[in-house]
């Protein structure tokens, strides 16, 4: 899951990408409106974090040129600024999920794991394929109740397919929603976690659909 | 409203003094100096009546021998004893000293007596000379009659001169000038009143502007109006001009104040989120004082920054805010936020009405209920808008969750009071719409709803729009 937040204070914008780093996420950070505007219109992020008091351009106008440009990632706004006649215009604009501030990051993370799973058409908090379970609160995994040990790629991997269990997936993509901007992107390092991670839940769980990408499987029978 | 202020005399009153003092004057020199003509003219003219008859006996009187003849005279007046009418001849003998010769039978016994001037008046003219002069005694005891005499002085070839009196009682010309002065009295005196009456309508007229400012003033400073009309006479357009200035720029003081502590108390939120996160992420004795210090940090700026803009209320203005838009963005967006929960806000509303206030007041205020409503919905809001009467309009929200027992109710409005900690929200929410409706003289009350949950019921001030 790639996620983008866009804050111009830098301590804040620190923490929430220690927060969402911590958390399984792929942070990108935009310091101010117009590189949001730019990254949001060009990266398939999951999720957007959005502050309102920007430079350069404000956060309400960079969200209308996301909608406008068709951009239909879900958008969470951080401001500070939490009178109803802001909140309405945020929401107008286009917005997902309204934070004011100070806010518990707590509480971001679990608006911010609504939003993706209402996105991707999931009811329940909890991930489930067969007999593999993802809690994306605790950000753990399990395979018939025994608590797997992922590296936080491997998570990433892991949610990811799991979030769009019924697709192919390709590498691509998941190059695309798994790392941030500034990691030195080389899609074969895809394979090598997609081996390590079938090691860890069992090979036959994910199929290589050749030349188009990955699916997970979910075993027939099993409950999903 | 109240034009005077206790020790200082009011403006009508002093005008209406001024205008009746002065009239008064006016007037009492104006009926002084008729009467006094009056009486001269009436006074000319009994003058020139007993002149002629001087002339006249002074015409027939002749001396043959030393013998004064007297001419006959048949006028009553001069031969009833006090008829009114007298006359008396003397003779100036040696040493002025008079004899009388002959005089009307009217006289009595009584001698008429030479004007105050004396011989030597008489002597140095040959026209008649009038003065006041006292008459035969009255029989009924009342004194002497006041008698307006003539004297001539006439000399006949080498005889002694002789003077002629003619008087006349001058009771009857008196009464006429009496009557005169008295009729000429009630006459001004009505004028007078006249007058004061019309100067008190012309300064209530004239004046009616300058209380029309003042009612203008009152209605702004209570919010009634937001500027003063520009219809105003000469005099006073400059006055209504400087005091919409006044108020433009004390609008404009206020609205820059509210918009200080709105950025002051903005720019504070994010220093203290970044407190707050960076504390929650490092615990310890330290991080405890921090996240505590800086959540008190967080409810005063959030206090303030809602007194900030509760204050501007009290400037008063009279924008008006239609309230379906507001009910329906609001119900928008709360589907919105609460759509996993599914809640679904059922909504009417009067086109035509209209909220006398801020948009964003109202926004607020409504805002914050019905989000609360949401929050503790099982499903089901409604939002009920009712117009009992024409100066206010009733909002009332319900939803169908498990609603609050009677004894919490009053807690719920107070500041910053939270009876659930786990459902997010910082806890102000209640107790800003009581501020904010108070603020519009409006009210909050909560009660049972039908559908289980609360009650929530809004009165606010209403404007058609």
């Amino acid at each position: 899951m790639r996620v983008l937040i866009v804050e111009d204070e830098p301590d804040l914008a620190r923490q929430l990408r220690t927060a969402l780093g911590d958390a399984g996420y792929a942070v990108d950070h935009a310091p101010d409106g117009e590189e949001a505007a730019f990254l949001g219109d060009t990266e398939p992020y999951d999720a957007i974090v959005l502050d309102l008091g920007l430079p350069k351009i404000d956060g309400v106008s960079v969200l209308e040129q996301w909608r406008r440009d068709g951009i239909a990632t879900p958008v969470l706004i951080l401001t500070a600024r939490g009178a109803w006649s802001e909140k309405v215009a945020g929401f107008d604009a286009g917005a997902d999920d309204y934070l004011t501030k100070p806010f518990h990051t707590e509480e971001l993370l679990a608006r911010l794991r609504a939003l993706l799973r209402r996105s991707a058409g999931h009811a329940s908090a909890n991930l489930a394929c067969g007999e593999l379970r993802l809690d994306p609160k605790a950000a753990r995994a399990s395979v018939d109740g025994e608590p797997l040990r992922l590296t936080s790629l491997e998570y990433r991997l892991l949610h990811y397919l799991m979030m769009h269990q019924d697709r192919v997936i390709s590498r691509t993509e998941l190059v695309e929603h798994l790392y941030d901007q500034d990691f030195d992107r080389d899609s074969n390092t895809i394979e090598v976690f997609i081996g390590r991670l079938r090691k860890k839940i069992g090979a036959d769980r994910i199929e290589t659909v050749r030349g188009l990408g990955y699916r997970l499987i979910c075993l027939p029978g099993e409950p999903n | 409203m109240k034009l005077r202020l206790p020790g200082k005399p009011s403006l009508v009153r002093r005008l209406i003094l001024l205008a009746t003092g002065w009239s008064l004057i006016v007037l009492l020199v104006a009926g002084i100096v008729l009467s006094a003509q009056f009486e001269r003219a009436a006074t000319d003219r009994l003058d020139t009546d007993l002149g002629s008859l001087a002339d006249g006996l002074s015409a027939g009187i002749d001396v043959e021998g030393g013998v004064v003849v007297i001419p006959e005279v048949n006028d009553e007046r001069f031969t009833r004893t006090f008829a009114g009418r007298y006359w008396q001849i003397a003779e100036v003998r040696a040493d002025n000293v008079l004899v009388s010769v002959a005089r009307s039978r009217s006289l009595g016994d009584t001698q008429l007596v030479l004007p105050p001037s004396g011989m030597a008046g008489l002597q140095a003219t040959n026209k008649p000379v009038p003065y006041d002069a006292p008459g035969p005694v009255r029989p009924n005891g009342l004194g002497h009659q006041k008698l307006r005499a003539s004297a001539l002085l006439i000399r006949i070839d080498d005889n002694p001169p002789l003077i002629i009196m003619v008087a006349e009682d001058r009771t009857a010309v008196d009464r006429e000038i009496r009557t005169f002065a008295t009729t000429t009295a009630i006459a001004l005196i009505l004028l007078g009143l006249f007058i004061i009456a019309g100067v008190w309508i012309q300064v209530r007229v004239g004046l009616q502007p300058l209380f029309d400012l003042s009612r203008e003033v009152s209605d702004v400073r209570n919010g009634r109006a937001d500027r003063l009309a520009e219809s105003y006479p000469a005099e006073l357009a400059p006055l209504a001009q400087e005091l919409n200035a006044l108020v433009a720029h004390n609008h404009e003081v206020v609205e820059r104040q509210r918009t200080h502590v709105g950025n002051l108390a903005h720019a504070l939120k994010t220093p203290i989120s970044v407190m707050m996160a960076e504390a929650g992420s490092h615990p310890g004795a330290l991080a405890d004082v921090v996240s505590r210090q800086s959540k008190a940090m967080h409810d005063h700026v959030e206090h303030h920054l809602q007194r900030a803009r509760a204050a501007a209320r009290a400037q008063g203005n009279r924008e008006v805010t239609p309230v379906e838009p507001v009910i329906e963005e609001l119900a928008r967006t709360l589907e919105r936020i609460f759509r996993d929960r599914g809640v679904s806000i059922d909504w009417r509303c009067p086109p035509d009405l209209g909220f006398r206030g801020e948009r964003q007041d109202l926004l607020e205020i409504v805002g914050n209920v019905l989000e609360n409503a949401c929050k503790w919905s099982a499903g089901k809001v409604s939002v009920t808008v009712g117009t009992p009467e024409t100066e206010s309009f009733t909002l009332i929200i319900e939803d169908d969750g498990s609603g609050l027992p009677a004894d919490r109710r009053a807690e719920v409005l107070k500041r910053g009071a939270r009876l659930d900690e786990k459902t997010p929200g910082t806890g102000l929410g209640l107790s800003i719409v009581d501020e904010l409706a108070r603020a519009y003289g409006g009210s909050v009350s909560l009660g049972d709803s039908k559908l289980g949950g609360l009650h929530v019921e809004l009165k606010l001030p209403r404007a058609e729009h």
